[in-house]
């Protein structure tokens, strides 16, 4: 079992260090996100319009959105390379296990994830003063619970292109996008309109950032709002795998996983 | 275990349409069988669902005495295939493949297993290259010798000969015969090469629309039909 698990991230490690553009994409972007909100956030911290650290909720926010973003588009880009490299046939006349390509895709997606946020993290702390870590312990609760959104998404996104063509890889850039404002990553949920807060209730990011401005505004975080992310984020990610493993036997059902190979 | 395979009933419909129409057959343990037919008769749509890429509307698929539907990943540890229409990952080199698949397939002894193959292959040379950059015969080479690599029980080969020259063809013929015998391989092959099918194989079936309509040893069938050569019989199949 380790071994098909690792034999699918010793692939795409070697497929990605033998391409400089993979490699800037998943270091690049997060760090340049960092550099433009840090900038944004140290104005606004110059102007005083805010009793508490601008810079401070906001680069956490931006850091801690990017945490389910890169894990979601890390999941999906890493299955999408099989399809764009017309590999999926040959993976699955092997004796590879369903529960093994899902581990796969987590174990890379999680490794891809650090990496391209440990220099936004640094350069947030050292470039713009930023105590990420101020968050304590809850900051790993936090990074589990939006990585776990981010996979669920993923599994989502991933099954839908198996199953109806590679027309839906663009829902791995739309799906978050659609996301975002639900989330409230960057304002509290208070202050969205009541239909759309009906909306965002269900949404398990909601939970990790307004607990996330408690801590950084108030010192504080009430547990209930973890409780409630870690309870949906279970809920999605294993409707997600079912979902996924759903539509590799739809695929098999239509015989078009034969066609992903040609 | 005398048979490798055996095929019951299988039928496939895609909607309306019935690519597979309630088959039989059996590859006995060391055979080879040969896979006829005109395009679109179903035979890809067969090699599809023995190797459990297509799940059969009815039917089943007994494979080392084994049920596929339950026991697929026992069942695909001995099994394996290729295809010159089927690529590997290009931007990775040839070992990188080779290692890839290894890995997958559970091979212990990676380094020894992907030499002994490479060496007995003659692709010694192409083992750092990458894959996208290798001509259509060497994708051939290197596809055959990913589909060896966990020494398979049964090989299934689509066309395993297309786009090789007259010396390569030959060269890997006699090698997958040797091959065979020193691992006591059985071989499904689909292929238009009659001539090939008609050399190496011990039994046949041809398909027409889904359906078997002539099975059998080549030297029989050809005998028992009055045609010259399998190739003759194929073009005058009576129906």
């Amino acid at each position: 079992m380790y071994t098909r698990i690792l034999a699918l991230f010793i692939r795409y490690k070697t497929l990605v260090l033998g391409s400089f553009p993979r490699i800037l994409s998943i270091l690049w972007w997060p760090s340049i996100q960092i550099v433009l909100w840090g900038f944004f956030s140290a104005f606004l911290d110059n102007q005083n319009v805010s009793p508490y650290s601008t810079v401070s909720v906001l680069l956490t926010a931006v850091i801690l959105w990017d945490i389910l973003f890169r894990g979601q588009l890390g999941l999906s880009i890493t299955f999408f390379e099989e399809i764009w490299s017309r590999n999926l046939c040959h993976i699955f006349i092997t004796p590879i296990k369903n529960s093994e390509i899902v581990i796969g895709l987590i174990f890379t997606s999680m490794i891809r994830t650090l990496i391209g946020l440990i220099p936004a993290i640094f350069i947030s702390i050292y470039y713009f003063n930023l105590d990420f870590f101020s968050l304590g312990f809850y900051l790993i609760s936090f990074f589990f619970n939006l990585i776990f959104t981010g996979w669920s998404i993923g599994f989502v996104v991933s099954g839908l292109v198996l199953r109806y063509g590679q027309a839906y890889e663009e829902l791995a850039w739309v799906f978050i996008f659609l996301l975002l404002p639900f989330s409230c990553v960057y304002y509290p949920l208070d202050s969205l309109p009541t239909f759309i807060q009906n909306i965002s209730i269900f949404i398990s990011p909601v939970y990790v950032f307004e607990g996330m401005r408690e801590i950084l505004i108030n010192g504080y975080l009430n547990s209930n709002l973890l409780l409630k992310s870690f309870i949906l984020n279970f809920c999605y990610i294993i409707l997600s795998i079912m979902f996924f493993n759903r539509m590799i036997e739809k695929t098999k059902e239509s015989g078009k996983l034969l066609n992903y190979g040609e | 275990m005398r048979e490798i395979l055996r095929v019951e009933s299988l039928t496939k419909t895609f909607k309306d349409f019935t690519a597979i129409d309630n088959i039989n057959f059996i590859i006995k343990k060391d055979g080879i069988h040969g896979l006829l037919g005109t395009n679109g008769a179903g035979k890809t749509t067969l090699m599809g669902m023995i190797l459990g890429l297509i799940k059969p509307t009815l039917g089943k698929i007994i494979i080392f005495e084994k049920n596929l539907e339950f026991e697929r990943f026992e069942i695909l540890k001995h099994v394996n295939f290729t295809s010159p229409y089927l690529d590997l990952p290009k931007k990775l080199t040839v070992e990188e493949n080779l290692q890839f698949y290894a890995r997958l397939y559970g091979i212990k002894h990676i380094k020894n297993t992907i030499d002994k193959l490479v060496c007995d292959l003659n692709i010694g040379d192409l083992l750092n290259k990458k894959f996208g950059a290798l001509s259509a015969g060497q994708k051939t080479k290197i596809g055959l010798c990913k589909s060896l690599i966990n020494n398979p029980k049964l090989l299934l080969l689509d066309e395993p000969t297309a786009s090789l020259d007259p010396e390569t063809s030959n060269f890997l013929r006699d090698f997958l015969m040797k091959f065979r015998k020193q691992n006591q391989m059985s071989i499904l092959i689909a292929s238009h090469n009659m001539l090939e099918i008609e050399k190496i194989c011990d039994t046949v079936t041809i398909l027409k629309k889904g359906k078997i309509i002539i099975e059998g040893a080549p030297k029989t069938l050809i005998k028992e039909y009055n045609f010259k050569s399998l190739e003759e019989l194929f073009l005058n199949i009576p129906i």
